[in-house]
């Protein structure tokens, strides 16, 4: 090894990087031009660069699936935000309309929206993509509030036995087996189907440690869930969370299925159960 | 002074799936399981649009989303910062940069059978996600994304220095052991001794001709 090797070894890897100064550069290429070890150096500097990208590349291919994937989430994420600037926008307009007295109850029930796009007419699809985000959240709180009152109030089960939710099928357009929750000590009660703005979800009962656990299923697709609420994940999957009356509420879509639970327990057991049912 | 993006969501979810190879090629050599890899980079993408604001427009959005990715990986696998390696520290390896012979370095770059190609990738893969993370992730966003060295010393949180550090010995450990494994494949023959051999035979001095010129000037 020469002298001029030694003093340039330490610049190869920059030289292969494209990070030298110009002066360092020409030192380079200078020694390289009449050194054959260094030049194999640089050579195998190289190689080694291009073996790895590829090794990594080659490791990961982005399949279409997964790419489908992204782009839904991050739709929804643009849908959320979208619907969340507009209602705090109305909030904000309602600030200055209203008198405190008004606007406290206002506030309280804003604070907590879960969106249920109800599925549109050709006429409503025409409309502008703000008009729509406003219609949805209109329909945010109604939806809820039905949401809530079956939840607090809703009838006997029309089905107990599983193997009969499958009759429930056809009314709410998706698959529907019995998630067992057992590891939380959940016990089914009943399932029936519940009108929803004009959908149809099917309604799960669980009794778990005396406290009412409903769960709703339903065509995500159809009836899109979007919410306002504080998005959080739960299980490396996006859940979004919010209380109402008293009625803790999570919501999360898994493959096109909609799934949210009623429940009274607290906001992260809530989470924690919505995750566990597909 | 910087200048913030107004990106709208459409924009940025194109400009997202562009980067989907490379942000899921570094979260796989990251966290090492395709699956947890999909999630990183799901995870990094949905921050990310939430903060697209935070974006400078006209400066590297791949370096951005892979700042963001190293980040997210950091808090949800390594609360206390990326895995501190054994090997941190004073330099763990005593092979000098001289070690290897012009000849089998030629043979390491070009074995003679293609046969072995893939078989030297896939050893490539297993070398790269044995070394330190620190090391790994220096050498996969430098050989794999060309990032700059300033690039990479903003998304690793460190100065320039420690990233050519963490760069050159990640890729001595990687040249080593993959200079094992061809030796071992039977690619490349031992070398005759720690050492370039051809320069051996080439005195760094001439000290006979040196002592001859001074002779005849005098």
């Amino acid at each position: 090894m020469t002298s001029s090797c030694r003093q340039t070894i330490p610049l190869l890897e920059a030289f292969g990087d494209e990070e030298l100064t110009p002066e360092q550069l020409l030192e380079v290429e200078q020694h390289i031009v009449d050194c054959g070890t260094c030049t194999e150096r640089v050579r195998l500097n190289q190689a080694l660069h291009s073996s790895v990208r590829s090794a990594v590349r080659s490791a990961a291919p982005v399949m279409p699936a997964f790419e489908a994937r992204i782009a839904a989430a991050l739709r929804a994420e643009a849908e959320r935000t979208e619907v969340a600037d507009i209602a705090v926008e109305r909030e904000a307009r309602h600030h200055h309309m209203l008198s405190w007295r008004t606007v406290v109850p206002v506030a309280a029930a804003a604070a907590v929206t879960l969106v249920w796009a109800a599925s549109t007419s050709t006429q409503q699809a025409q409309l502008r993509g703000e008009k729509s985000a406003y219609a949805q959240a209109e329909n945010a709180d109604e939806l809820l509030e039905e949401l809530v009152d079956h939840h607090v109030n809703g009838g006997g089960p029309q089905v107990t036995e599983p193997s009969l939710l499958s009759e429930l099928e056809p009314q709410v357009g998706v698959p529907l087996s019995l998630p067992s929750l057992k590891e939380y000590g959940a016990r089914w009660v009943g399932g029936s189907v519940v009108p929803v703005s004009n959908q149809h979800a099917a309604s799960l009962r669980y009794m778990m440690g005396g406290h009412r656990v409903t769960l709703y299923v339903y065509n995500s697709s159809r009836v899109p869930i979007e919410t306002r609420l504080q998005p959080r994940t739960v299980r490396n999957e996006p859940v979004y969370v919010g209380t109402r009356r008293g009625v803790s509420i999570a919501a999360t879509e898994h493959r096109g299925v909609g799934y949210a639970v009623a429940t009274d327990l607290n906001d992260d057991e809530s989470a924690e159960l919505v995750a566990a049912v597909y | 002074m910087s200048r913030k993006s107004s990106i709208s969501a459409r924009e940025f979810e194109q400009e997202a799936i562009a980067q989907l190879s490379a942000l899921l090629g570094v979260a796989s050599r990251l966290t090492r399981n395709p699956a947890d890899a999909q999630d990183l980079v799901q995870d990094t993408l949905l921050k990310a649009m939430r903060a697209r604001d935070q974006f400078e427009a006209g400066t590297n959005m791949r370096a951005w989303l892979l700042r963001i990715l190293t980040n997210t990986f950091i808090n949800r696998y390594r609360r206390g910062g990326l895995e501190r390696s054994v090997l941190d520290g004073p330099d763990a390896d005593p092979l000098a940069d001289g070690w290897i012979s012009a000849s089998t370095m030629e043979s390491m770059r070009e074995p003679e059978s293609q046969a072995l190609r893939p078989m030297l990738e896939q050893e490539i893969k297993r070398i790269l996600d044995e070394l330190p993370e620190e090391f790994r992730l220096a050498v996969v966003l430098s050989d794999v994304e060309e990032l700059s060295y300033k690039e990479i010393a903003d998304i690793m949180g460190c100065p320039i220095g420690t990233v050519m550090s963490r760069l050159h010995r990640g890729r001595r450990l990687l040249k080593s052991r993959l200079y094992e494994h061809a030796r071992a494949l039977g690619i490349v023959g031992p070398e005759a001794s720690v050492g370039d051999t051809s320069e051996k035979q080439e005195p760094v001095v001439d000290l006979a001709s040196y002592r001859e010129k001074r002779v005849s000037r005098s």
